[in-house]
């Protein structure tokens, strides 16, 4: 009888494993049709028939983006993007995760609720009037000036998530890093920063990859295309590359190749900060 | 008892310390542009008086412009259409997923966070990728004529072009209206699921009785958080059609960047976005207060 419910069990498991890997098969074949074209060369690119992998296997798309120099310094802004939006919101909004899990304020009700709704808020809502305030006291095209912006979504998002780990640390942890005399700043940097580490990670990523991904701020705020980031250059190199399909894919892999690899080392912590952010407070 | 009040006085100005600097910012970014757009949509802001001065109030005529615009009603349309387009999907299709990757086999957990990839990809990009494949000699058309189907100019005709970009938008949200979605079932005790099995529930009574009354809360909130994301979308439009072909895949986001930046009618832009806020805001208020609910 055991037996029995164990053999089906083990059927019912293989049934939904492959159903599975049929799902995953599904929604991961565009992200493998970008790679295979990125391989192509011109000719099978505007060959007659469609193949579905490389027949001849070149870098050449590659490296036809890799040796432009417009493309390399897109790369790098792209890199400054998330890196600046990852400070500016670790700076700014761990610490308030901190002094709103932590402490007990007036108005902090008030403070949660300008955090939720600033959340979201979309770029397109504040694009204009920002565009005309950073053009009225000239904080336009600076590699600043894109991830200040972006960073006002990041900074609610870093507070709405973190604050339910602040909150969970027991309280005995504050009395013990006070009993040691360390100052409430010490304290927070020291002993409560160590406790929510898996937050901050997860802070860390969501950040950058907002930063990363940015296209409309970043495309407004910097006219000139050695500012902008991959993103906001796309057009340019789509009307570079014409049809060349094989070039533009190997740009857009390029452009997510960082977004995977962050996703296939960091993946709890990234699953986990979206539950957390969207979901719950 | 004098110690006492200054003690939680210094804790008081300790914890503004840590939140206000993140506050003031978001004031700064975010407030202060936001009530700078309603005044800037009540004047006639543009490229010849943007540096000069001179533009005046006009009260609500960019409003009452934009209402009696042809195009801006199509723009209305297109948003609505394509907003509930996406959300009946993602969320019908999110939750079948959820049930079946809430059950516990070898594959579920790894399976479901590959299928989060779609989501993480930059938006530009799934642009670009719904640009390629969804062109004349595209994969989709290429699989189409496999079944025997002329697949149609999908980007070039305006009948065509919204579905394609439902299409790709739901390749994203679908995997996140799942992953929310799960984290709901996994919030109902199994304890339930067990009585009633005991009681010869069979699972699409256990569906009907348990999941979808105990799921209301979070199915809720996922579907207005998914109006709230959907709704702004900007960036695939952008790059896949550029709100083309004849604005039929053109939104609000997209319809007020031109506005702003291509024709450089800021005051109009900006009334674009005063509209797309109002939606958003009737939404949001409904998300808030269900949020607060499920704090209590």
């Amino acid at each position: 009888m055991k037996q029995m419910t164990g053999k089906k069990e083990a059927r019912r498991d293989l049934r939904n494993c492959i159903i599975a890997v049929v799902l995953a098969f599904i929604f991961l074949f565009p992200v493998y049709w970008m790679i295979q074209i990125s391989f192509k060369s011109d000719a099978e690119t505007f060959g007659k028939i469609l193949s579905y992998y490389p027949r001849e296997f070149t870098f050449a798309p590659w490296l036809v983006n890799l040796q432009d120099k417009t493309f390399l310094l897109s790369l790098r802004n792209s890199f400054i993007n998330g890196f600046l939006t990852m400070g500016i919101t670790l700076l700014l909004g761990v610490p308030a995760a901190y002094g709103m899990g932590r402490y007990r304020v007036r108005g902090s009700s008030v403070f949660l609720l300008v955090f939720l709704v600033s959340q979201m808020l979309p770029a397109s809502l504040t694009l204009t009037p920002m565009y005309l305030i950073f053009n009225k006291i000239n904080f336009l095209g600076t590699h600043f000036t894109a991830p200040v912006a972006i960073a006002a979504a990041s900074i609610p998002f870093a507070v709405i998530t973190l604050r339910p780990y602040f909150k969970s640390i027991p309280v005995a942890l504050d009395e013990a890093a006070r009993l040691d005399g360390c100052g409430s700043f010490r304290a927070f940097v020291s002993v409560m920063l160590p406790a929510v580490k898996t937050g901050i990670v997860t802070i860390v990523v969501i950040s950058f990859l907002n930063g990363w991904n940015d296209l409309v701020y970043s495309m407004t705020f910097n006219v000139g295309e050695t500012m902008r980031p991959l993103t906001a250059n796309i057009y340019k190199f789509q009307n570079a590359y014409g049809t060349k399909w094989n070039c533009i894919m190997a740009y857009g892999t390029i452009l997510v190749l960082p977004v995977i690899l962050l996703f296939v080392f960091l993946q709890k912590y990234i699953v986990g900060g979206l539950v957390a952010g969207a979901v719950k407070d | 008892m004098k110690k006492m009040t200054s003690m939680s006085a210094r804790k008081t100005r300790e914890a503004y310390c840590f939140i206000l600097p993140a506050f003031i910012y978001i004031l700064f970014v975010l407030g202060y542009p936001l009530v700078y757009n309603v005044y800037l949509s009540l004047r006639d802001v543009d490229v010849k008086n943007l540096t000069k001065g001179g533009d005046v109030f006009i009260g609500l005529k960019n409003y009452v412009d934009l209402f009696g615009n042809a195009t801006f009603r199509l723009v209305i349309r297109n948003t609505f259409i394509f907003t509930i387009a996406c959300l009946v999907f993602q969320f019908t299709i999110g939750f079948a997923l959820a049930l079946f990757f809430y059950q516990r086999f070898r594959l579920s957990g790894p399976v479901r966070g590959l299928l989060l990839v779609s989501y993480m990809i930059p938006m530009s990009v799934t642009g670009l990728l719904g640009k390629n494949i969804f062109s004349n000699a595209g994969l989709i058309n290429n699989l189409l004529a496999k079944i025997g189907i002329a697949g149609p100019e999908w980007l070039v005709n305006t009948s065509t072009a919204l579905i394609a970009v439902i299409i790709m938008n739901c390749w994203v949200g679908i995997p996140f209206n799942m992953l929310l979605l799960i984290s709901g079932l996994t919030s109902i005790s199994n304890d339930v699921y067990e009585s009633a099995s005991i009681d010869g529930a069979n699972w699409i009574q256990r569906f009907t009785h348990i999941t979808l009354p105990l799921m209301k809360g979070s199915m809720m909130s996922v579907l207005m958080l998914g109006f709230i994301y959907t709704f702004r979308a900007f960036d695939l439009m952008y790059i896949m059609t550029a709100g083309g072909p004849l604005n039929s895949t053109d939104v609000l986001g997209t319809y007020s960047y031109m506005l702003s930046f291509t024709q450089y009618k800021f005051s109009q832009g900006s009334a674009v976005a005063m509209v797309l806020f109002a939606c958003l805001f009737v939404v949001g208020l409904f998300y808030l207060r269900l949020i607060a609910k499920e704090d209590d």
